[in-house]
C-alpha cells in the first residue's frame, strides 16, 4: 500500500505548478504594519484603490488582518483613496 | 495609562500663528486631562488628500503620540469634533508588544518517565534471580 502511494504521488519534475507566493510581511519580519507607511500599503491594493484578497497577494492570514486594518485606517484619515475612478 | 498615537487634519485655510495655537491647544488638552505628550510631529505638514473632505483637496496633517489614562481619547475626540479647522482625526491605541503565546513548559514530565521504568526494571530483575534460587 505504502508503494502505491509512492508512484501516485506527483512529482515535482514537470514544474508546471505556479509557485506558492510568500507572505512580503513574513519575510521583511514585521510585526506591526503601520497605517502610515502608505507606499507599503499602496502595494496591497489594485488600481481602483481595493484591498487585493489573499490570494492574488500571497499574504498569510495573520498579516493580512492586520494589513486590511491598517488600510482602512489610512483611508479614514485621507492617506489613501477609499475609491479611484 | 496607555500608549495612542492621533493624526488630525487641520484646514490650510488657517493661517500659520492661528494652526501654532490650535496645535497648542490640542497638546494643552492632553496634558490637562492627565496624559503625557511623548512626541508631536509637524514635519508631515501640507499633504494632498487621496480625496476631496469638504471641497478640500490639501490638508495639514499633525501627528501625536502621547500617554493618556483611558477615558482621555474620548474626550479629546469629542473637542476635535467641535473644532471646525479639523477635517479629520484618528486616535490610534498602540500595542504593547507582548506575545499571546504562553512559553511551553520546560519538559517537566521527561524525568519523571524516565525515573519510572527505570525504578520498574530494578525490582523485576531482583525478582527473577530469587525465584531461579527457589
Amino acid at each position: 500500500m505504502s508503494e502505491d502511494r509512492g508512484e501516485r504521488r506527483p512529482r515535482p519534475r514537470g514544474g508546471r505548478r505556479p509557485r506558492r507566493k510568500v507572505c512580503a510581511f513574513c519575510v521583511d519580519k514585521i510585526e506591526y504594519i503601520d497605517y502610515k507607511d502608505i507606499n507599503r500599503l499602496r502595494r496591497f491594493t489594485n488600481e481602483r484603490g481595493k484591498i487585493l484578497p489573499r490570494r492574488m497577494s500571497g499574504n498569510c492570514a495573520k498579516h493580512q488582518r492586520q494589513l486590511s486594518e491598517a488600510i482602512k485606517r489610512a483611508r479614514a484619515i485621507a492617506l489613501m483613496p477609499y475609491t479611484v475612478d | 495609562m496607555n500608549r495612542y498615537e492621533m493624526i488630525y487634519i487641520i484646514d490650510t485655510g488657517l493661517e500659520e500663528t492661528a494652526r501654532k495655537e490650535l496645535i497648542e491647544k490640542v497638546s494643552g488638552l492632553i496634558t490637562a486631562n492627565g496624559g503625557e505628550i511623548e512626541k508631536v510631529d509637524e514635519t508631515w505638514g501640507k499633504r494632498r488628500l487621496a480625496y476631496a473632505i469638504d471641497y478640500k483637496t490639501e490638508g495639514w496633517y499633525v501627528l501625536v503620540n502621547f500617554k493618556a489614562p483611558a477615558e482621555l481619547p474620548r474626550e479629546l475626540e469629542r473637542n476635535l469634533q467641535i473644532n471646525e479647522n479639523v477635517l479629520r482625526y484618528l486616535v490610534v491605541k498602540l500595542e504593547e508588544k507582548r506575545s499571546a503565546v504562553k512559553p511551553r513548559p520546560v519538559r517537566p514530565a521527561a524525568p519523571a518517565e524516565e525515573a519510572a521504568p527505570a525504578e520498574a526494571a530494578a525490582p523485576a530483575e531482583e525478582a527473577a534471580p530469587a525465584a531461579e534460587a527457589e
